[in-house]
C-alpha cells in the first residue's frame, strides 16, 4: 500500500471523525439547551413567583397602612412622617446577583421581629376583633412566604454560597402609646419601601440570573 | 397440637374472611378549591375526591388529606368521607407551590391518590365580575361595549375572562372566542349583535377555577332596516260586481332593526303610472309574543280584469328598508297552483306538504292561514316541499291553510285545505226544530249547523235520537245532512228527540225537542166528516126518494085520511051483502074509513040543515076491511067503505088499529032527513066515519041520554070528535027505525054480545074518553 492510499484512508477517517464529533457536539448542545431551558424555566418561575408575591405584598401593605392609620385615631396621618430609629433599612445592597438576592432575604428577615413587635403593641391598643390585627397577621405571614420563596431561589442559583441569615435585630425600647403608634406606622411604611425595592431588584435579577445561566450553558 | 387439617380449615376461613374484605381503593379525582372572601382569598382550603372499590362497614376506610406548602408547612386532615378541608395559617399561600394528595387506609392497607403539585393560585375561585354595564352606542348598534369590575385585585394574579350573550328567550348562547379576550381587562366590545334587540350578556373570571357567571340585559340601538317588509293581500269577492276588494297588509321587515314608524306605498295599476309615494302611519303597538305586527296598508276595489302592483318600503328612526313589491294578476290569469297539498297536525304543529307546480320563474312560496277575520302568513324558499306553520295557532279553531306560488312577485293560484291544529268535541249541539207540523206517522226534523267557532273540529256525522211510546231509536246521518224525516211513528204519541253532533274527538248533544204526532192524518177527519155527510146525505136522499115514491103509502100510514063526517054520505047497499057481519075481534077494529076531518074546519056538523055528507061509497071499496083507523084487518067480509080520500090510497095499511066506533043503525034517517015512510029493505047505512061507535048507536035507547051527557064531555076533549059524536047522535035519531048494524060482521055471538058490546063498547067508549082503546 502506497502513501497516497494511506493518506486517503486517513483523510476519510478524519472526515468521519469530524462528522461524528460535530454530531456529538450538536447533541450535547441540544441537551444542554434543554436542560438550560428547563433550568431557565425554573429560574424564571421562581423569580416570577417572588416578583408576584412582592407585588401582592406591596398592595397589601398599602391597604394595611390605611387600616393602621384608620385604627390609630386622630393625627394618624402624621405618624408615618415621623422618623424612628431602629427600623431596618429598606434598601437592597450588593452588586452581584447573589449579593442582591442575599440582601433581599436578609432585609426581609430583619423586619419580621418588628412586625411581631408592632402586632404585640397593637394587640394592647386595639380590640381583639379589630381588622388591623388580622391584617397584620396575614401581611406578616405573606412576608415570610416571600422570604421562603427567595431562599430556595438563591440556593438553586448559588448552591455553594450559603445564604446569610442576618444579624440580631434591635428592637426599640419601651415606648408610650404615641411612640408605639408612630413606630408601627414607620415599620409598615419602611417595609412597603423595601417591597418596592425587592420588586425592582427581582425584575432585574430575572434577566440577569436566568439568562446568564443559559448563556453559560451555551458556551459550554 | 393443631393438626394439618385444622390448619387448612383455619387458613380457608382466614382467606374467606379476607375475601369479603377489600383493601382501600385509590382515591381519584382529587379537586381542591379556595374561594374568595371579601377582597382576599379565604384560608379555608377544601378538597373533594371520589372513592373507588367496595366500602364495607366492617372495614371502614379512613381518608387523610395531605397539603404541603412547599418549603413552609404541612397540613393533614383525616376523614371517613370524601371531602374535607384544611385551614392555612394566617394567610392563603399565594404563589406558593402546594402538593396535595389523599391517603386512604383501612386495616387491610393504605393507598395514596395521585399527588397534585400546583401553584396555590390554581385552586382559587374568585367571585364573579361585578357592576356589569353594556352600553349600546347609536353609531355602533351592533357592537355594544361591556364593562365590569374585576372581582379581586390584579396583584393576586392576572384574571382571565369569558363572555357570552344570547337573545332573550333563546336557549343558545354565543361565546366570544377566548383568544379575543385579553387577560386582566375590565371592558370588552361585543360584535355582530342585531340592532334593536334585547340580549342577556354574561362574563366570568378565572384565577384558578372559573367563577360563576354574572351578567345583565341590554338592548342594542336601532339601525336602518336591512330587509324588505313582508307584504301580502286579502282578497274578497264583491257580490254582484265584477270587482274584488283588495286589502294590502304588511309585516315589519324581519331585520327591522328598530321600531317601524311608517310604511311608504306606491300602487301601480297602469304600466306607465308614475304615482307618488303615500305614507302610511303605523300603529305604535308592538307585539309582545315575538310575532310581528300586521299593518293594513291599503283597502281598494279592483276590477276583476285589472292587475295591480304594490311597492312598499318601511321606515324606522334611522332609515328606510329595501323595497318590496307585490303583483296581483287579473282574475283568471293567475299562475298555476301547487299540487297535492296535504295538511296534518303533528307534534303540536300544523304541517304542510306539496308538490311544486310546473310554472317557470317560481321564486318562493307563501303559506297563508286564515281563521275568521284573522290572517297570517309566512314565506318559504322555492325549494321547500315540507314545512310547518311557525305562527301561534290555537287548538279547536278551524284554519283555512293555503299555499301560494310566487312567480317573480306575481301571486299564483292558491291550493287550500281546512285543518285544525287540535280537534275536540263541539261545545254545543245543533238547534233542532220541526220543519213542518208533524203528521200522524212521520215528522220532518231539521237542525241548524253548529256555529263554526263552536264546532272545535270537523263534524263527521249527526246521530238523531228519538224516544216515544216506550221505545228509543237512533239514526246516524252524514255530516252534510240538515234535515231528516222520521217515519213509522205512532200516532197521537209524544216524542222527544235530540241530535248528537260528533267529531273525531267527541260529540255534543242538542237540547231535547218534543212533539206529538197527530191522532188523525191530515184530511182524515175531513174525509170522515165528508164521508159521513155524504152518507147522511145519501140516506136522506134515498129517504126522500123513498118518501117521494111511496108518499101515498106513507101518507096513508102516517096521516090516515079521516073522512069528514060532514062530507060523508050514507051509502046504501043491498042486503045481498050478508047482514051478519063478522064480529070484530077484540083486537080488530071495524073497518071504518078514515075521514079527513079538518079540526079547524069551520063547518059545523051540528047544524041540522047541514046535509049529510054524501057517502061516497063509490069512492073507495075495501074488500078486506074498512079503511081508516077503525079498519079491522080481521074482517073477512068485504064491505064497502067510503073514504073521503081522493087519492084512493090503499087503506089496508091503515086498518091495523081500527076500532069499531060506529055502527050503522038503520033509522029513519038522519036528523033532518025525511024518513022513508015505506019501510024498505033494511038499508044499512053507515057512516064512513072512523069514530068509534057510541053506546047510543049500539044501544040507541040507552045511549041517547048518555050521549047527550057525554057529548058535552066529548066536546071538551075533542071538538072534532064531539062533532062526530053529535053527528052520530043525529044519525041515531034519524035512523031509529033502522036496525043498528055493525060494520063488523055480525053473528050470533056478536048479537049476544051486542049488548055486552054495547056495554063494553060503552065501557070501551067510556074508556075511550081517555082515548082510543088500544088494539
Amino acid at each position: 500500500m502506497n502513501g497516497h492510499v494511506k493518506s486517503m484512508h486517513f483523510q476519510r477517517f478524519m472526515e468521519t471523525a469530524t462528522t461524528l464529533l460535530s454530531l456529538l457536539l450538536v447533541m450535547a448542545f441540544d441537551s444542554s439547551r434543554t436542560v438550560a431551558a428547563s433550568r431557565n424555566q425554573q429560574c424564571g418561575d421562581s423569580v416570577q413567583k417572588s416578583l408576584k408575591l412582592s407585588r401582592l405584598l406591596q398592595k397589601e401593605s398599602v391597604d394595611l397602612i390605611k387600616t393602621y392609620k384608620a385604627s390609630q385615631g386622630e393625627m394618624s396621618e402624621l405618624f408615618c412622617k415621623v422618623s424612628v430609629n431602629n427600623v431596618p433599612d429598606p434598601n437592597i445592597s450588593g452588586l452581584e446577583p447573589s449579593e442582591k438576592i442575599a440582601s433581599i432575604y436578609t432585609h426581609l428577615q430583619e423586619f419580621f421581629p418588628h412586625f411581631e413587635w408592632v402586632y404585640k403593641q397593637q394587640t394592647d391598643l386595639q380590640l381583639p376583633t379589630s381588622p388591623l390585627l388580622s391584617d397584620l397577621r396575614r401581611f406578616t405571614a405573606g412576608s415570610r412566604n416571600l422570604a421562603y420563596l427567595i431562599k430556595p431561589f438563591y440556593q438553586s442559583l448559588f448552591p455553594n454560597v450559603p445564604l446569610p441569615e442576618g444579624g440580631p435585630t434591635t428592637l426599640p425600647p419601651p415606648q408610650n402609646v404615641f411612640q408605639q403608634k408612630v413606630y408601627g406606622c414607620v415599620v409598615l411604611k419602611t417595609f412597603k419601601e423595601l417591597l418596592s425595592n425587592v420588586s425592582r431588584e427581582l425584575r432585574s435579577l430575572k434577566s440577569q440570573v436566568c439568562r446568564r445561566r443559559t448563556h453559560t450553558n451555551t458556551l459550554f | 397440637m393443631v393438626s394439618a387439617g385444622e390448619m387448612l380449615v383455619l387458613a380457608g376461613l382466614v382467606l374467606a374472611v379476607a375475601a369479603t374484605r377489600d383493601p382501600p381503593g385509590k382515591p381519584e379525582n382529587v379537586s381542591c378549591v379556595a374561594v374568595q372572601e371579601k377582597t382576599t382569598i379565604s384560608r379555608i382550603f377544601r378538597c373533594d375526591w371520589a372513592t373507588v372499590g367496595r366500602q364495607t362497614s366492617d372495614v371502614p376506610t379512613k381518608y387523610t388529606l395531605n397539603v404541603v406548602v412547599i418549603h413552609i408547612r404541612n397540613y393533614s386532615v383525616s376523614t371517613e368521607g370524601t371531602h374535607t378541608q384544611v385551614e392555612f395559617v394566617d394567610t392563603y399561600p399565594h404563589f406558593m407551590n402546594l402538593e396535595i394528595w389523599v391517603e386512604a387506609h383501612n386495616m387491610l392497607g393504605k393507598i395514596e391518590s395521585e399527588h397534585i403539585t400546583q401553584d396555590a393560585n390554581s385552586f382559587v375561585k374568585t367571585n364573579p365580575p361585578s357592576d356589569i354595564k353594556v352600553i349600546s352606542e347609536k353609531y355602533f348598534p351592533t357592537s355594544p361595549l361591556m364593562n365590569w369590575t374585576q372581582p379581586i385585585d390584579k396583584s393576586y394574579g392576572k384574571l382571565k375572562y369569558e363572555i357570552r350573550f344570547c337573545t332573550i328567550g333563546s336557549p343558545n348562547w354565543t361565546y366570544v372566542p377566548k383568544g379575543d379576550i385579553a387577560t386582566d381587562i375590565q371592558s370588552f366590545r361585543l360584535q355582530s349583535l342585531q340592532p334593536y334587540t334585547e340580549y342577556i350578556t354574561q362574563v366570568r373570571s378565572q384565577l384558578g377555577h372559573w367563577s360563576d357567571w354574572s351578567g345583565t340585559t341590554m338592548k342594542t340601538a336601532e339601525d336602518r332596516p336591512t330587509s324588505k317588509p313582508d307584504v301580502w293581500r286579502i282578497i274578497a269577492e264583491v257580490d254582484g260586481k265584477n270587482e274584488r276588494r283588495v286589502q294590502f297588509i304588511s309585516k315589519d321587515p324581519v331585520f327591522a332593526n328598530g321600531r317601524i314608524i311608517t310604511f311608504d306605498i306606491k300602487i301601480q295599476e297602469q304600466k306607465n303610472d308614475n304615482l307618488q309615494w303615500d305614507t302610511i302611519l303605523v300603529n305604535g303597538s308592538e307585539s309582545s309574543d315575538g310575532q310581528r305586527v300586521i299593518t293594513v296598508l291599503k283597502d281598494m276595489l279592483l276590477a276583476d280584469l285589472r292587475p295591480v302592483r304594490l311597492c312598499v318600503t318601511a321606515n324606522n328612526s334611522v332609515g328606510t328598508s329595501p323595497m318590496a313589491s307585490l303583483f296581483i294578476s287579473a282574475k283568471g290569469h293567475e299562475d298555476p297552483p301547487v299540487k297535492g297539498l296535504k295538511v296534518w297536525s303533528a307534534e303540536g304543529k300544523l304541517w304542510l306538504q306539496w308538490t311544486p307546480p310546473n310554472g317557470p320563474d317560481l321564486s318562493e312560496y307563501v303559506v297563508e292561514w286564515v281563521s275568521g277575520d284573522q290572517t297570517d302568513w309566512q314565506r318559504e324558499n322555492k325549494n321547500t316541499r315540507l314545512t310547518a306553520i311557525k305562527g301561534n295557532l290555537e287548538g279547536f279553531v278551524r284554519y283555512t291553510v293555503s299555499v301560494y306560488s310566487i312567480y317573480s312577485g306575481r301571486i299564483g293560484k292558491p291550493a287550500s285545505k281546512e285543518a285544525y291544529l287540535k280537534e275536540g268535541a263541539p261545545l254545543e249541539g245543533p238547534v233542532v226544530r220541526l220543519n213542518d207540523k208533524p203528521g200522524r206517522n212521520e215528522a220532518e226534523l231539521g237542525w241548524v249547523e253548529i256555529p263554526l267557532h263552536r264546532q272545535r273540529g270537523f263534524i263527521v256525522n249527526y246521530t238523531i235520537n228519538y224516544t216515544g211510546g216506550g221505545e228509543t231509536h237512533e239514526i246516524t246521518v252524514p255530516s252534510n245532512t240538515i234535515s231528516y224525516t222520521l217515519k213509522s211513528l205512532s200516532s197521537n204519541t209524544k216524542y222527544d228527540t235530540w241530535i248528537n253532533a260528533s267529531t273525531v274527538r267527541g260529540s255534543a248533544q242538542s237540547s231535547t225537542h218534543s212533539f206529538t204526532t197527530l191522532k188523525y192524518a191530515p184530511g182524515e177527519v175531513e174525509s170522515i166528516v165528508v164521508g159521513v155527510c155524504l152518507g147522511f146525505m145519501f140516506v136522506v136522499l134515498m129517504t126522500m126518494l123513498l118518501c117521494l115514491y111511496k108518499k101515498d103509502v106513507i101518507k096513508e100510514n102516517l096521516w090516515p085520511r079521516i073522512p069528514n063526517p060532514g062530507e060523508s054520505t050514507i051509502g046504501n047497499w043491498s042486503p045481498d051483502y050478508p047482514l051478519k057481519a063478522e064480529t070484530p075481534k077484540e083486537n080488530c077494529l071495524s073497518g071504518i074509513s078514515v075521514l079527513d076531518v079538518d079540526v079547524c074546519d069551520g063547518k059545523s056538523m051540528f047544524e041540522e040543515d047541514k046535509a049529510c055528507l054524501p057517502l061516497k061509497k063509490d069512492k073507495y071499496l075495501s074488500e078486506e076491511h074498512s079503511s081508516g083507523i077503525g079498519g079491522s084487518s080481521c074482517m073477512s067480509s068485504p064491505r064497502q067503505s067510503v073514504s073521503d080520500s081522493d087519492e084512493g090510497s090503499d087503506m089496508a095499511d091503515t086498518t091495523a088499529s081500527t076500532v069499531q066506533y060506529s055502527s050503522v043503525v038503520a033509522s029513519n034517517g038522519y036528523k033532518g032527513q025525511t024518513p022513508n015512510p015505506h019501510p024498505q029493505q033494511a038499508v044499512f047505512s053507515r057512516s064512513e066515519s072512523t069514530q068509534p061507535l057510541l053506546d047510543s048507536e049500539e044501544n040507541p035507547d040507552m045511549m041517547i041520554q048518555e050521549s047527550s051527557r057525554q057529548s058535552q064531555h066529548f066536546k071538551q076533549e075533542n071538538p072534532a070528535e064531539i062533532h062526530l059524536l053529535e053527528m052520530d047522535q043525529q044519525q041515531q035519531q034519524q035512523e031509529e027505525g033502522v036496525e043498528s048494524l055493525d060494520f063488523c060482521p055480525l053473528d050470533e055471538e056478536s048479537e049476544q054480545t051486542k049488548s055486552s058490546e054495547g056495554q063494553s063498547a060503552a065501557s070501551s067508549y067510556m074508556s075511550q074518553r081517555e082515548g082510543y082503546r088500544p088494539q
